[in-house]
């Protein structure tokens, strides 16, 4: 217990410690504080921001792109991802295909997806979704290889139905790479949707960071990264919970 | 009253436990050419006996055991279990017990051994009681809320047990159970796996790769040879229950292992 106590205090002071120097770099002008406005400074328009209105409803539409593409993106990724690993045939014809379009840098395509979905939530949607399915098919079929084939036996030695060796054997199986593929599809869904926003966009926290970039607001800019950040740190921290709670499963 | 004549004869309870296997074969085929597994098996097992299956690696002894467990069909021949031919898995005639690593690592003790009851929808707490008896038998009581990786390899296979056991079969089917378990530990629970066929009256047919544990467990001892797989002997154990550490050194003993090791010597 003291072991974790003192980890937690050391990762706590390394925080502390680049938040000082982040402080000290600005204030002293060893940076100048018009490129690196102070911490305090940033984080007391962190706390401004977030009672306007306006930046309200950005984060609102941009979590309502994230969330719709991901609810898409995890359930369509992980039925494909099954049928390519339990299906020989599908396997053996889409999994260097998919490799392929893995592989690709998904930014390349953002210009098209303007062209097909105009400016709007569509179009972030939809990008959000192509930048997620992926690496969701490929944890899928990743998940999927990791059912133990004795295991299986053991359901169907038992008399098991499909439905029950379903429910039974292959999510339990399944669940940590699962939630760990949950994870990752995350941040890359959530990259996906802050690109498109950056990249052309009417509303949405993305463009707002853009906007205060190209207006040298570096205090705002630099607010708007820590919003973002602490975003997606929380998610990833929740599902890193459930993880470990269920952490056994990996034996 | 109802009239007798149609009352329904019930199977003879000399049946219960009985195995048949009749001119069985089972072919692979492959790609290039057709592997013959097994070629024309056939063997008889009475109820309640111990009997251990033994032969060189790929003589065809796990597909055996797997046709008569209803997981795999054979290519040719008929093998019936208490009476009737066995076309898929049954687990009211025949329980499993696997190698290794086949309890479910989600699932503590006792939800393992619960499993198969749990598949049929039987209530919780009679669920939960036949898994304390199961477990109780094989001598894991208090164990029970423990995950399989918070248990030694020894007790894992006791809880394989106890959930190849909880539906009460009359035919336990192993395969290699203690394969995996160092010398100290496999002999410990050989002596347990006699205690509780002892106690349960069960047909038990035991894969091993150890004459020692071969002759030591078993009231018969099945030689078969491989490419094609066949019976070359049949073998009864003579020796007196209980078997006792003191009856590995003894005439008897080594004459019956000796016997199986030059058939296996000859098929290798
Ligand atoms: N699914 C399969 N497809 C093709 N050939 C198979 C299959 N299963 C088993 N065989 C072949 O059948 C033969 C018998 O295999 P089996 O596993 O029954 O042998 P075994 O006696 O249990 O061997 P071991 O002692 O190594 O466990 C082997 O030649 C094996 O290669
Ligand atoms: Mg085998």
């Amino acid at each position: 217990m003291q072991g974790t106590f003192a980890i937690n205090l050391a990762r706590i002071a390394i925080i502390v410690a680049i938040l000082a120097l982040w402080e000290v770099l600005s204030r002293t002008g060893i940076i100048n504080p018009r490129l690196l406005p102070s911490a305090s400074d940033t984080f007391v328009t962190l706390g401004d921001l977030l009672q306007r209105a306006a930046v309200q409803k950005d984060l609102m539409v941009t979590a309502a792109e994230v969330l719709a593409a991901f609810a898409m993106a995890v359930p369509f990724g992980a039925v494909i991802g099954f049928l390519v690993a339990e299906n020989r045939y599908f396997a053996d014809v889409a999994k260097p295909l998919l490799f392929f379009a893995f592989s690709i840098p998904k930014s390349i395509f953002l210009p098209m997806f303007i062209l097909v979905f105009g400016v709007g939530f569509a179009q972030k949607v939809g990008f959000g979704f192509f930048s997620t399915i992926f690496i969701v098919i490929m944890s899928t079929t990743t998940a999927v290889e990791s059912v133990k084939v004795e295991h299986l036996t053991v359901a169907r030695s038992y008399g098991a139905t499909p439905w029950q060796t379903a429910f039974r054997v292959y999510l339990p199986s399944m669940l940590p790479v699962l939630l760990e593929a949950l994870r990752i599809s995350m941040i890359f869904n959530l990259t996906g949707v802050i690109l498109a926003e950056m990249y052309a966009s009417r509303d949405g926290i993305g463009h707002q960071i853009a906007t205060w970039g190209e207006n040298f607001q570096m205090k705002q800019l630099l607010a708007g990264v820590v919003m973002v950040a602490a975003i997606a740190m929380t998610f990833n921290e929740l599902v890193r919970w459930v993880e470990a709670r269920c952490s056994h499963w990996r034996t | 009253m109802q009239p007798l004549a149609n009352v329904t004869p019930l199977k003879p309870a000399a049946r219960a436990g009985a195995i048949e296997v009749k001119n069985v074969g089972q072919v692979f085929r492959g790609r290039s050419q057709d592997v013959v597994a097994l070629d024309d098996v056939s063997l008889e097992i009475k109820p309640g006996r111990f009997v251990v299956l033994v032969g060189p690696s790929g003589c065809g002894k796990s597909t055996l055991l797997m046709m008569m467990a209803g997981l795999r069909q054979q290519t040719t021949g008929t093998i019936t279990i208490s009476g009737a031919p066995i076309l898929q898995p049954d687990p009211d005639r025949v329980g499993v017990v696997f190698q290794e690593a086949s309890l479910f690592p989600w699932l503590t003790a006792e939800d393992n051994v619960e499993f198969p009851l749990a598949l049929r929808g039987v209530p919780k707490a009679e669920r939960r009681a036949k898994a304390q008896d199961a477990l109780k038998l094989v001598g894991l009581e208090g164990f029970g809320k423990r995950h399989p990786h918070e248990l030694s390899g020894g007790m894992k296979q006791r809880v394989s047990i106890a959930r190849g056991l909880v539906q009460d079969p009359p035919v336990l089917l192993m395969d290699e159970p203690f394969a995996a378990l160092d010398e100290q530990t496999r002999m410990t629970m050989g002596d347990e796996l006699l205690r509780i066929w002892a106690a349960t009256g069960k047909t038990v047919v035991f894969v091993t790769h150890s004459l020692t544990e071969a002759v030591y467990l078993a009231d018969e001892v099945i030689v078969m040879s491989a490419r094609p797989g066949r019976i070359v002997d049949h073998l009864q154990v003579q020796l007196p229950r209980p078997r006792t550490y003191e009856m590995l050194s003894g005439d008897a003993f080594g004459a019956l292992r000796d016997r199986i090791w030059r058939h296996i010597r000859k098929s290798a």
